[in-house]
């Protein structure tokens, strides 16, 4: 028994690993990462349903707002202009400084 | 990353339609295309829900205003050349005095015809669109610009 120990002790005090580098480990790792399998968008979409509904929603309506926003002041723009027009075509003092 | 990006993209899809939507019903296009082409009439008729019988009311409203306003407008030339002729000819401050005087009076003889007309075409409409045509129109009558060309920058507040 002691002498097989003493044989396991020697032969592990004596081992020596030599490991050869592989210049391509790093290239071999990232090829291994880039083919493991995609998750399908669904399966995504359900991991992720509540982070994408909140920002889906908050997204949706700020859209939504921001058209009605610019729509809005285009009507405000597009109402002080037809009244200026119509203001002109029924002011003669605009009519009599504009004419030569 | 695949996933998020499909994700980010089709939010950005769904977020262009609701913008869109916004705009659209909030939108005034038949607005936009009397200005488009400068109808004021079509203006008054789309924007004040005129009938066609309130429109042709309001045009023949216009029609016999047209002569007043030409009036008007030539009274005002002949007065403002005739000072313009005074000060050339370094005429006596008090005849040159006189005669801007003469010109005030004829362009507040102008407002009042103006807000005259516009309360006639206000009567020809409907209560609530004769309050938003009175409080559109009559505040830029007293503010609008004499000496030129009128800035369109002008808003309802000023």
């Amino acid at each position: 028994m002691n002498s097989s120990r003493e044989t396991l002790s020697d032969t592990l005090a004596s081992w020596r690993v030599a490991p050869t580098s592989d210049p391509a480990f790093r290239s071999h790792v990232w090829e291994r990462i880039r083919k493991r399998p995609d998750t399908p968008w669904t399966d995504y979409l359900r991991a992720h349903a509540a982070a994408l509904s909140l920002v889906s929603v908050l997204a949706l309506g700020a859209a939504a707002v921001g058209g009605g926003v610019i729509a809005r002041s285009r009507v405000r723009a597009d109402r002080e202009a037809i009244v200026m027009t119509y203001l002109v075509d029924i002011d003669p003092r605009v009519q009599a400084a504009q004419k030569p | 990353m695949r996933n998020l990006l499909i994700s980010a993209g089709l939010i950005a899809a769904l977020a262009c339609v609701a913008a869109y939507l916004g705009f659209r019903a909030n939108s005034d296009p038949a607005l936009h295309e009397a200005v488009a082409k400068g109808d004021t009439m079509e203006w008054l008729r789309t924007d004040f829900h005129l009938s066609a019988e309130q429109l042709a009311a309001v045009r023949r409203l216009h029609d016999s205003y047209s002569g007043t306003c030409d009036e008007h407008c030539r009274m005002i030339q002949e007065a403002t050349q005739a000072r313009q002729a005074l000060e050339a000819a370094h005429g006596d401050p008090a005849s040159i005095a006189a005669a801007n005087e003469r010109i005030q009076r004829m362009r507040a003889m102008c407002e009042g015809a103006i807000r005259v007309h516009v309360q006639k075409v206000a009567a020809l409409m409907a209560p609530e669109d004769a309050k938003r045509y009175l409080a559109l129109v009559l505040p830029k009558i007293s503010k609008f610009d004499h000496k030129g060309a009128p800035d369109l920058r002008l808003n309802s507040s000023s």
